[in-house]
Order: C-alpha cells, then structure tokens, then sequence
C-alpha cells in the first residue's frame, strides 16, 4: 500500500492527533519500514512546525498541539524502530531542582523535545541532586534537562552537574538548562553544554549541538 | 436560572453626567441668545435674518428654540463609503473609527532626518500607508501638498494625492467653496454619481469657525455649500483654553458648544437635514511656550467629555487622538500619542483624527503612522472588555486541571488565545532572543516596517481614465486662478 507522506507531514502540522494516530497505525500494519514513516512523514512534518514557528506564523498552542501529535504517533512506532533509527532523537530526562515549585517553562520544553521525536522522563519538581542523578544511571538520557526559575536553586543546577562527574556519567550525556534568571554565561560556569532561553529554541539548540558533536 | 443580570460587553468611560453636560447645554444656549456670534458671510447674515434670529451688524444672536428645532434635524447614522467599495465606515453612536490628521506643512524626512516642507509625494505615501494599515479607518491628508502650482488650488492636487493610493473613506479640507465644490464634483465621480455620493459619501468636509464665535466668509462659504449638496460636514471648533476660550474645561466646552451649535442653525436655515458632524479640538495654550498642544492630557479630558455632549444631542461626533508635541518621534510622541488615543477610544468617538501628529501638528512623520497602528492595536483590544459566560468563566477546566495542572495544552487554550491581541512590532522576546535578532528597538522596527510597506504594499489603484477626468478638475482649477 502506499502511504501519503505528506498527508501524514500535514496532519503533524494541523495537529490532528487522532487522524495521526490512525495513520501511523494503518501504516505500520500494512508493512511501510518505521525509519521511513519517521523520517519522510513525522520529522519533516515537525521540521515544518519548527519553520513556522521560528517565522512568527505558528503559535504554543497550535505547536503544542502538534508536538503532542507527534508524541502519540512516537508511541506507537518507538517499539518498531531500533537505536539508529531514532538518529538524535533519542531519551531526556527532565526536572526542576531541590527548592523550585516551578514547571511550566520545563513541562513546556519537554513537549518540544516529545514533539522532535524524544522520549522524555519528566521528573517533576522540587527534585533533589540524586534524583537527577539517578534517573540519569537508570534511564541513560542523550540529554539531562534542568530548570530553576528562582535565583535562589540555580546553584543546585551546578551541584548536579559535580555530581554526575562524580558518578562518571557526566560525558555520557548533553546537559542543557533554562530558566528566566538563568543566561549563557551561567551555563558555561558550572558546566553545561547548552542554554536555551526558551521552550522553542531548546529543540533546536540541542540539534544544532549533536550535529556539530557528532561531526 | 439567573435573573437581574447586567452584562457589560465592552468597557464603560463617561466623563460628564447628564446634569453636567445639560448645565453645558442651557450655557451654550445662554451664549447664543446673549452674547451671539459673528458672521462674515452676506448669505448666511441673509438668512439669519429671514429668522427669529436678531441680526446687528455682524452679530447673530439666536433664541433656544431654533437650536432645539435644528438639532431634530441632524442625522445619527451616516454611512462613507471609500473609493474600493467595500471600504464602508458606519458613523453612529459609540461606533470609534481612527484615522490621520491632515495639512501639515513640514515633513520628517526619513532620508535626510531633516525637516522639511511637506511634498505631493509625502501625501501619496501617507495614502498608502493608511490603506495598507488595518487600524486605519479613514485618511486625512496628513501633510499639506506644499509643492503644487497655486496654493489657491493645491486642495484639488492634495485631494488626488489621497486617492492615487488610497481606498477607504477619507476627511477633507478645501480652501474655500469653490475649492470644496471641485472635491465633492471630484468625490462624484468616484462614487459614480451626486445620488450615489449622497447615499454614501466618499469623504466629510472639514470646516473650522475661528474661536471665540467667529464665522469668517470662507468658512461659512463651506458649510453652505456643504448644506445645499448634503455633503457630510463637521464644524470644528479649535479652541485653546486660556487664549481663545476660558481656561476652564467647562468654559471652553460650553464656548465650542456654542459655535457648534450656531453652524447647527445656520445650516437647518439653509437646508434641513444636511448631515453636519460635531467636532472639536479642544485643548489648551501652553502657557509656557505659547503653543496650541496637542499633547495635554486636558485635551483627551475636555475631548471626551464633549463626545459625552454630542451622544446626548444624538450628533455624530469628530474627535482628536494619537497626537503629540513632541518635535520627533520618541518617548514623549508615545506617551502622548498613547494617552489620547486612548481616552479617545474609550468615549466611544465615531471619527478620532490626528493619529500620528507630531510637533503639535506641524510635521508630518511617516513613521509616527507606523507606531500608531500597534497603539491602536493595544488600545482596541481595551474595548472587547470581560466575557463572563460559563465557557469563560471556565470553571469545568479549573476543576480538570487542578492545583498544579496547566492550561497550554488543553483544548480550552488553543479555542480562546486568539481573542487576545497578537503584537505585531510591540517585542515580547526574551533577552537572547532580542539580542539575536538584532538587538532593535521599537524605533528600529518602526523604520523597517515603514520601509517594507512604502517599498511593497500595492494599494488598489483608479482606472486611468477616472484619473483623467480628476486631472482635468484639477487642471481647469489652475487656469482659473492662473
């Protein structure tokens, strides 16, 4: 059977979830390879949401929207697709530090990342140093992400960071945070490989971060 | 079941209470029964005459009962239609339309960053601009066509500056009857006829007495040629408080009140049911610096009571905002432009002109029309007010989501964020972001978008042919006051 691949690429950016749902079963059912579905159908779709977005012509809620479809149809074709497939898109783990009640800003990336293809282990807030550190030994993310919104728990960011050399799985992963006190400079200071200074740019700097690393 | 509900659909602004604004009316009668107004003009004095009016001189003093038959005569609703069909502009009761200002005979040049005079050209592109700006209801000329062959003429040439790129309504000013009458023969031809233009006019005659109660010849000559077409027109008095009106607000009301309301009778004299306009540019002199401002926040005040005056004398009402004194655009302009745009909007003025005026109303900035569409943006959105219906209310999704739930997600966001307003220049981006894209200010994208429109907008342009029989209006005005 052929698949419309850019039915599905238009269903990503309408966000329709359900149609996408269907699709992305009906295609895996009639034998089309999960590498193909994902890189001619879902990612292009997402890539499209991504220059809208950037363009000013596509919105957090229609994104959201999208990123959530994307997610859905991620669930499904996961178990279909080994690591290779999956390219960068891989695992997150993502939380607030000891202290911060915070989450929208985080929850806000981790559909980002869910919708560039990720699965992202959302651990909440108000997580002390070991949670990180432990969910990174149990789940070994292609990126940590952190969040403080208070100038008060952004140290803690860098605690997490020692302790992962600690434990000798600092290198094994990108570590990437945000928050509004936190800048560039800050990042570079207690050692994290990367700074988005919000939910949209975070995708896309993690990408940029991965092809220049793995080059 | 509820009952005994009010529900304000948009927000409530009133300045004057109805006592106040009676006391105001019983003034203003008071000044045309004793005090009266001059006349310039052998007509008008003829028919003032043939009146219950008593005529000395030049003075007409009027008794209350004209005033009050006249003023049953005026319509409520008018409607204009611009040069592109469906550019409609219904002016009726708490109905706000903005639009520019008009004659101003310098220009901020955006090449030399130099004053300068105002040019045929500067008008054109003024034109385009408002065409292509949504918040712009209907154009004035914003500059004064200050290079055409006769100033005795140049309102014909600033007319077809208007219209070469323009298509919504527009407001007028003529040097004196003969020069309207060309621009409404103009405005026929363009509606496809005097039936048509009546029906729907192109565009409102500005007319302006010189205050305190003086009707000089060719402002009168205006009005009755106006009257006797049924051209839609607005007499507006320009009055600074302390100079050529009391220093009170409430004096300098009831003083414009009174010149108003003398043109009110002198066109029922002439031809009932005209469609005259209230207007008023009632602001201060600033006693300072000797100028007529633009900027006082009185002006916004004493504009918006007087638009409170003219609902309850049910005439349509012509208002003044998004002006400033400021000599360049700046903080100042912003602030000031932001003030009375605002209070403007919000007593519900049918025409608020002078959006965009800088260096109180001298010069003439391109730019300045740029930043007023996101002010108007801004101030409009003040209008929709609180929606209180259950989906608004929300309460099913609170309870859904919870403590510590969000709300982006859900199916309620994605249907109602678009009811708020989107920025268009206004820059909400956090830090990094400004800074990679250029670290701009408002100024900065001003300029850029000023540029972008000038550069790509293609506003809807006339048949070649109805742009020969406008020229030959123009040209047959030339060699007559050759």
């Amino acid at each position: 059977m052929n698949i419309d691949f850019e039915r599905i690429s238009e269903l990503i950016t309408k966000g329709q979830i359900e149609q996408l749902q269907e699709q992305t079963n009906q295609a895996i059912e009639t034998g089309t390879e999960p590498a193909i579905l994902l890189n001619k159908g879902l990612l292009p779709g997402m890539d499209k949401v991504g220059q809208l977005w950037r363009n000013g012509d596509m919105f957090m809620p229609e994104v959201l929207r999208s990123a959530k479809a994307m997610s859905k149809a991620m669930d499904i074709l996961r178990p279909h697709l080994s690591k290779d497939d999956m390219g960068s898109a891989g695992k997150m783990v993502l939380g607030t530090v000891a202290g911060d009640l915070h989450d929208i800003g985080k929850d806000l990336a981790g559909m980002m990342f869910e919708g560039a293809g990720y699965e992202v282990l959302n651990i909440g807030i108000d997580q002390p140093n070991e949670a990180f550190v432990n969910a990174a030994i149990e789940h070994k993310p292609d990126v940590l992400g952190m969040s403080a919104l208070l100038t008060t728990t952004m140290p803690r960011m860098g605690e997490v960071i020692n302790s992962l050399k600690e434990s000798g799985i600092r290198d094994e992963m990108a570590v990437i945070i945000g928050g509004a006190p936190v800048t560039k400079e800050f990042a570079d200071e207690i050692g994290a490989d990367l700074y988005a200074p919000n939910a949209g740019s975070a995708v896309e700097l993690t990408k940029q971060y991965f092809a220049q690393n793995n080059s | 079941m509820k009952i005994n509900q009010q529900i304000n659909k948009s927000t409530q602004f009133k300045v004057l209470s109805e006592d106040q604004i009676e006391q105001i009316f019983f003034a203003s009668l008071e000044v045309l029964e004793q005090t009266g107004g001059q006349i310039f003009h052998e007509e008008a004095l003829t028919l003032f005459k043939n009146s219950n009016a008593v005529v000395n001189g030049n003075t007409v003093r009027i008794p209350p009962f004209m005033v009050e038959e006249a003023l049953n005569f005026y319509p409520r609703k008018i409607t204009l239609r611009g040069r592109d069909k469906k550019n409609l502009l219904s002016l009726q009761k708490d109905t706000v339309a903005f639009g520019t200002g008009s004659d101003l005979p310098f220009t901020y040049d955006r090449e030399t960053g130099e004053r300068r005079r105002t040019r045929y050209q500067d008008v054109k592109n003024a034109g385009k601009l408002v065409d292509a700006l949504s918040h712009y209801d209907f154009l004035m000329s914003h500059g004064i066509v200050g290079d055409a062959p006769n100033p005795q003429t140049y309102d014909r040439h600033q007319f077809m500056a208007m219209v070469e790129n323009n298509t919504k309504p527009m407001v007028v000013t003529s040097v004196d009857g003969e020069g309207l009458e060309d621009l409404w023969k103009m405005g026929c031809l363009i509606q496809g006829g005097e039936e048509e233009f009546r029906l729907n006019p192109l565009f409102v005659a500005y007319i302006e007495p010189i205050s305190p109660l003086k009707n000089d010849r060719t402002a009168v000559e205006k009005l009755l040629f106006a009257a006797e077409k049924k051209i839609p027109a607005m007499y507006t008095p320009c009055p600074s408080s302390g100079a050529t009106a009391p220093a009170t607000m409430a004096g300098m009301l009831v003083q414009s009140l009174a010149e108003t309301l003398l043109a009110s009778v002198l066109c029922h004299l002439k031809n009932p049911g005209m469609p005259l306009i209230m207007g008023g540019v009632t602001t201060l002199l600033d006693m300072k610096m000797s100028t007529y401002s633009y900027g006082a926040p009185e002006l916004s005040l004493a504009s918006a009571a007087n638009t409170d005056i003219s609902k309850w004398l049910n005439l349509i009402m012509f208002s003044t905002g998004g002006c400033s004194d400021s000599k360049i655009l700046d903080e100042q302009a912003a602030a000031e432009q932001m003030t009375s745009l605002f209070y403007s909007y919000l007593s519900g003025a049918n025409l608020i002109h002078d959006v965009g005026y800088i260096d109180h109303g001298t010069n003439a900035s391109l730019e300045s029309l740029v930043l007023n569409q996101e002010m108007m943006g801004l101030v409009k959105q003040f209008g929709k007010g609180i929606n209180t219906d259950d989906d608004h209310l929300a309460l099913e999704l609170i309870e859904k989501q919870g403590p510590g739930g969000e709300y982006v997600t859900t199916d309620h966001t994605f249907n109602h964020w678009k009811e708020w307003y989107l920025p268009d220049l206004q820059d909400r981006s956090d830090y990094e972001t400004w800074v990679a894209n250029g670290s701009k200010t408002m100024g900065d994208r001003v300029k850029e978008r000023t540029q972008d429109l000038l550069d790509n907008y293609q506003p809807k342009q006339m048949t070649q042919e109805l742009k020969q029989e406008l020229k030959k209006i123009c040209d047959d005005a030339d060699k007559r006051h050759a």
